[in-house]
């Protein structure tokens, strides 16, 4: 089976710091549902930003989709995460623009035309149920509903790969849901991969997983 | 009403930045008649033993616009009561030849006295009245004039360069999370920096059109055109085309190399 993920001897860290992550080596295959867990601080999240060339390794080796993370240039890292979908714990949604707008971006910057953004934005509005908002703007929304928002556009243009970093983090219990929900249902439905950062798995997800825990920089694959 | 926040400061520092470069062009098209019209009012007046080949002088004394002989006719007519007329046929054939002279600009103290200089070593000119006095007074009222409104113009342009440069780092916070949310998605370079890009052409296209309804509207203004009759200048009006186009065009350089400024630092952090 083809690796979407494929880290061999990672090394990760910020600046001149100590690494964050060492000689971490981590397989993740197509359509699997993958959890990262460790404590707070423990490299988590940076593991993450390595995955959508957001933090170049220091060492070691990490192909994400068959490209190497650590030699990729901007054009080719811009096209690369055309094909990924990100979830961020803090939404990160473009605030001055309609919560509609916000679902199309991946899709206006795939170039796809007007109309085929709003059809695919509301359908998938309608999903995280917030068609009703479509021309609201993300700070007139609760947190629940912009993380569900984030959701919507993380999904929007069929993505290869979700990567989402305590998505449930700050949600209510229905939001946590419909986040939850909408991720089984892009492994079950649209063969997604899903890569998913987070204190806790929920134990009413009812769908097999791979584990990875890290614990002092160190990454273990929990079986 | 945050995009009109965000356009507003735009547009005014680039309008105060237009207006005090059209400022400039104006008082210096206003300084530039005065020049001529002090040049014209302005006169040498020579005199020379004999007729003078006016040609050959202007050859050799560079800077003369015109020569033009003044008629000794009006003082002997003045004479004619006093002395006898065979007298004044003599007087006329003794009298030697005065001319005024009018330059191609207006000289400045130096290049009076290099005229004088050079006319007097032609032999051809006995004497040179350059009324120095009087040109000295109103060189000064016309240096005074040219520096008072550079250094107006000077101060206003510093003040919005300033402003712009402080806009500059608060676009710098407003767009950042915009455009580092549309990297993480993958967007290429142009469209990350496409609305920052809009945002200096459309707010320096209002900022010309503001700047240009005013300078349309000053010449009009009574109370403008009581004061500049009373200074004995008159406002030129303004070319919607050549000053239009070259107030649209140097708004549209200067946002745009600050946007590129804003993006190109963003891209470095």
């Amino acid at each position: 089976m083809e690796h979407v993920i494929n880290a061999q001897n990672l090394t990760i860290g910020y600046g001149k710091d100590e690494p964050v992550i060492v000689d971490a080596n981590l397989k993740i295959n197509q359509n699997e549902f993958v959890f990262i867990t460790g404590k707070s601080g423990s490299g988590k999240s940076t593991i993450l930003k390595s995955m959508y060339g957001e933090l170049i390794p220091k060492k070691g080796e990490l192909s994400v989709c068959g490209v190497n993370i650590k030699s990729i240039n901007n054009s080719k890292l811009n096209l690369l995460r055309r094909y990924l979908g990100i979830v961020f714990q803090d939404y990160r949604l473009i605030n001055e623009w309609s919560v509609e707008k916000n679902v199309m971006l991946p899709l206006m910057i795939g170039g796809f035309s007007k109309g085929v953004c709003v059809k695919q934005a509301q359908k998938l509005l309608k999903h995280v149920k917030l068609l009703h908002k479509a021309d609201k703007y993300p700070l007139e929304l609760s947190g629940g509903e912009q993380q569900r928002v984030a959701m919507a556009r993380a999904l929007a243009h069929n993505p290869v790969m979700i990567l989402a970093d305590e998505p449930t983090g700050n949600l209510d219990e229905y939001s946590s849901e419909v986040i939850w929900d909408l991720l089984k249902n892009a492994k079950e439905h649209l063969g997604t991969t899903i890569v998913v950062v987070t204190h806790h798995i929920p134990s009413t997800l009812g769908i097999d997983y791979k584990h990875f825990f890290i614990e002092s920089g160190v990454v273990y694959e929990v079986s | 009403m945050k995009s009109l926040k965000n356009h507003l400061s735009v547009i005014f520092p680039l309008f105060v930045l237009l207006f005090s470069l059209q400022f400039a062009l104006m008082s210096d098209k206003i300084v530039k008649s005065f020049t001529q019209r002090l040049t014209n009012d302005y006169s040498i007046v020579i005199v020379a033993p004999k007729k003078l080949d006016e040609a050959v002088l202007m050859s050799k004394v560079r800077g003369i616009k015109s020569i033009k002989e003044i008629s000794s006719k009006k003082i002997l007519d003045r004479l004619k009561g006093n002395i006898s007329s065979k007298n004044i046929s003599l007087l006329k054939v003794a009298l030697p030849k005065f001319y005024s002279i009018k330059l191609k600009s207006f000289p400045d103290l130096k290049e009076i006295e290099e005229i004088k200089n050079k006319l007097l070593k032609t032999k051809m000119v006995k004497k040179v009245e350059t009324f120095a006095k009087t040109h000295t007074k109103v060189y000064r009222v016309f240096v005074l004039l040219k520096s008072v409104s550079f250094l107006f113009s000077a101060f206003i342009l510093i003040v919005s360069l300033l402003l712009m440069f402080k806009q500059m780092r608060i676009w710098l916070l407003e767009h950042k999370e915009r455009m580092t949310i549309m990297s993480l998605f993958g967007a290429p370079f142009w469209m990350k920096s496409a609305m920052l890009y809009r945002l200096a052409i459309v707010d320096s296209f209002v900022s010309t059109v503001l700047v240009s309804i005013v300078y349309i509207i000053l010449p009009n203004i009574e109370k403008a055109k009581e004061f500049t009759t009373s200074l004995n200048i008159k406002i030129p009006e303004f070319d919607i085309i050549q000053d239009g186009g070259l107030l649209l065009g140097i708004s549209l350089i200067f946002s745009l190399f600050i946007v590129s400024l804003v993006i190109r630092k963003m891209n470095t952090q």
